[in-house]
């Protein structure tokens, strides 16, 4: 016992030093007003339809950035780990997948600008295809943001959706077919609720960072679009103002671990009325 | 045979440019319980894979019940399959997961948990029906596993070594379930195993693979008492393997042993393999003794392991085990003389292929 203590005080101070002073800090200041306790912070925040409406646009923002990531990678990791039979093939898709998370996101997102502007790329690509008749409005669009988190957080839910597909034992699907069920039946009833603890542990990731992003939203979002990481930041950086900060970046925490609970009590009844009708 | 369960016909299966099936044909009657057998990687568990479909043969057809199967899908086959580590699904309860095949058969689903109670009866399980895989042990998940793949009532089953992840004593409880349960449910087993005992103890017949290639296929005894090669010789129960040459019509002349064995009809200069089992092979205290070939060496070994004793005599250039009943090995001691013999019948002769000739 007393030998592990000091191999547990590591983990424990690292965790307090990085994780529980600065929430603690955080808290703290928020609860502060003018230098007295005060929850007039709070008040300020709760008590304007302002910032409601802006907590709104943050959650339909990631909301819909999640959406988007799982349906199109749950698809590409299926193919990375199930289509994919050549090792090199793979290993090259998914060093092409994690390359992107070494540049910054600022450098990714300024490209999106110049790829989602007027006369971008994207543009020329859909008018010239016929699709479009006249250019359409990205940037300054929740769409616009929504394309360029979806880029950026895209690679997280297929490694998280690709490790659980690779961890299912390529042996309980053919002994699902042996049974007597069709592929379609076979994925809906062995495949996919197996790997649906790695799905959601994706979406929760996504989610986090989604409604917590600055940098893509502010760069794409072209000054009409405030998503509630822009308010908390111009508090903390032009005016100064800690505590109202402090209480701003408690509110959509406690907001987003609600959402995230809420939902994964949702995900979890709703398997298990998924995995009854399978049976 | 037309009303063959199975019926294989010369198939072939390649895996790049490793050959792993060679010309492969078998047939199984309704009911048999047909053992595959040979060392890992002899072709075994990919002819399994071949009839169950999770593989498809490069060349030759199969048919089930008349009906040809080669290029159906494993979900579309008339037959069911228990998996080497018994692939029960993590996420379902024990009967669900029996109850999964009349599920997929489209049988309703009040009626399948009626099904898949029964099986796990048979079974001995019933109680366990409400739990998970993860909650039973392993030779508990092996009866989950049978009960899974005949509530389906399939003509023929197919087990990929399903008593290998159990320990010895389990494993023999399982090889007695097993077979009873056979012959009870009428189902046709194909069991694949490396374990030549568990082979013999269950099987009807026997298919002795190696390399892709059938090498003989029989009933235990004819296996164990004339092996059609040198391999299964060797592979089926110990064997001394001595060599052979035909001194025309007198017999033939072995490595050990004064006298020639008695063998009509060979070519002059025919060469064989002679197999001698061990327990054939007797220890005399005096040179001759009526009706054997005797010979005489050295004591080289003595195992004794209480309820037998096996004990490698050396003659000449061979080694001869004699394996004895009982602790047999009292006063004797490697190097000290002593004398061997055999009886005629029990040496079982294989001829070797003939030397290729270069040319005409």
């Amino acid at each position: 016992m007393n030998r592990a203590l000091p191999l547990l005080a590591a983990p424990v101070a690292f965790f307090v030093a990085f994780f529980a002073v600065p929430m603690i800090v955080v808290v703290s200041s928020s609860l502060m007003a003018g230098g007295v306790p005060s929850l007039g912070n709070y008040a300020r925040v709760l008590l304007d339809q302002y910032h409601w409406d802006v907590l709104a646009a943050t959650f339909r923002i990631a909301g819909l950035t999640t959406a988007a990531c799982a349906l199109l990678g749950y698809p590409l990791a299926y193919y990375l780990v199930r289509v994919v039979k050549s090792r090199a093939l793979r290993r090259t898709c998914v060093i092409l997948l994690v390359l992107p998370l070494f540049t910054s996101n600022i450098v990714r997102s300024f490209g999106w600008m110049v790829l989602l502007g007027r006369n971008g790329l994207v543009n020329d690509a859909l008018v010239g295809a016929g699709i479009l008749d006249r250019p359409m409005r990205f940037l300054g669009t929740e769409l616009g943001i929504v394309i360029g988190l979806v880029y950026i957080l895209l690679p997280f839910i297929v490694l998280a959706v690709g490790n659980a597909l690779a961890a299912v034992d390529p042996a309980l699907e053919d002994a699902s077919s042996d049974l007597g069920a069709t592929p379609f039946d076979t994925f809906r009833t062995v495949t996919f609720p197996l790997c649906l603890p790695g799905l959601m542990s994706g979406i929760v990731m996504v989610f986090t960072l989604a409604v917590s992003a600055y940098v893509t939203p502010a760069l794409l979002s072209g000054g009409k679009i405030t998503v509630f990481p822009m308010l908390i930041f111009q508090q903390y950086s032009t005016v100064f103002d800690v505590n109202y900060g402090g209480a701003l970046s408690m509110t959509l925490l406690v907001m987003t671990l609600v959402l995230v609970g809420l939902a994964g009590w949702i995900g979890n009844a709703g398997a298990d009325a998924k995995g009854r009708a399978a049976r | 045979m037309s009303d063959a369960l199975l019926s294989i016909r010369s198939i072939d299966k390649h895996f790049g440019a490793y050959h792993a099936l060679r010309d492969v044909s078998l047939d199984v009657a309704h009911g048999e319980f047909v053992a595959l057998l040979g060392p890992s990687g002899c072709g075994k568990t990919t002819l399994l894979r071949c009839i169950a479909g999770f593989l498809s043969p490069d060349s030759g057809t199969i048919r089930i019940g008349g009906e040809d199967v080669t290029r159906l899908p494993p979900h579309r086959r008339p037959l069911n399959t228990v998996f080497q580590h018994y692939a029960l699904f993590p996420h379902m309860s024990i009967l669900d997961n029996v109850a999964y095949g009349p599920r997929r058969h489209g049988v309703a689903r009040g009626e399948a948990l009626e099904r898949a109670r029964e099986a796990l009866e048979l079974v001995g399980l019933d109680s366990a029906a409400g739990r998970f895989p993860r909650e039973l042990s392993g030779g508990q998940q092996q009866r989950v596993a049978l009960a899974r793949a005949f509530v389906n009532r399939p003509k023929l089953l197919l087990l990929d070594e399903p008593l290998s992840a159990l320990d010895l004593k389990l494993r023999k409880r399982m090889q007695i379930e097993l077979k009873h349960l056979q012959e009870k449910l009428g189902i046709a087993f194909v069991f694949v195993t490396h374990d030549q005992e568990e082979a013999m103890s269950m099987a009807n017949r026997i298919v002795v693979m190696n390399r892709g290639v059938i090498e003989q296929v029989g009933d235990g005894r004819t296996i164990y008492t004339s092996p059609a090669s040198r391999f299964v010789a060797d592979f089926i129960g110990e064997a001394n393997l001595l060599p052979g040459t035909a001194e025309g019509d007198a017999g033939v002349r072995l490595g050990v042993g004064a006298a020639l064995l008695p063998h009509l009809g060979a070519d002059a200069r025919q060469r064989y393999t002679a197999v001698l089992r061990p327990e054939h092979v007797e220890l005399l205290d005096q040179p001759e003794a009526p009706g054997l070939i005797t010979d005489q060496g050295f004591v080289e070994d003595v195992i004794d392991t209480g309820g037998q004793t096996v004990v490698t005599v050396r003659v000449g250039e061979h080694l001869l085990a004699s394996r004895r009943l009982g602790m047999a090995g009292k006063g004797l001691n490697p190097g000290a003389p002593v004398f061997v013999g055999f009886r005629p019948g029990h040496v079982h002769l294989i001829a070797e292929p003939a030397p290729h000739r270069s040319g005409p």
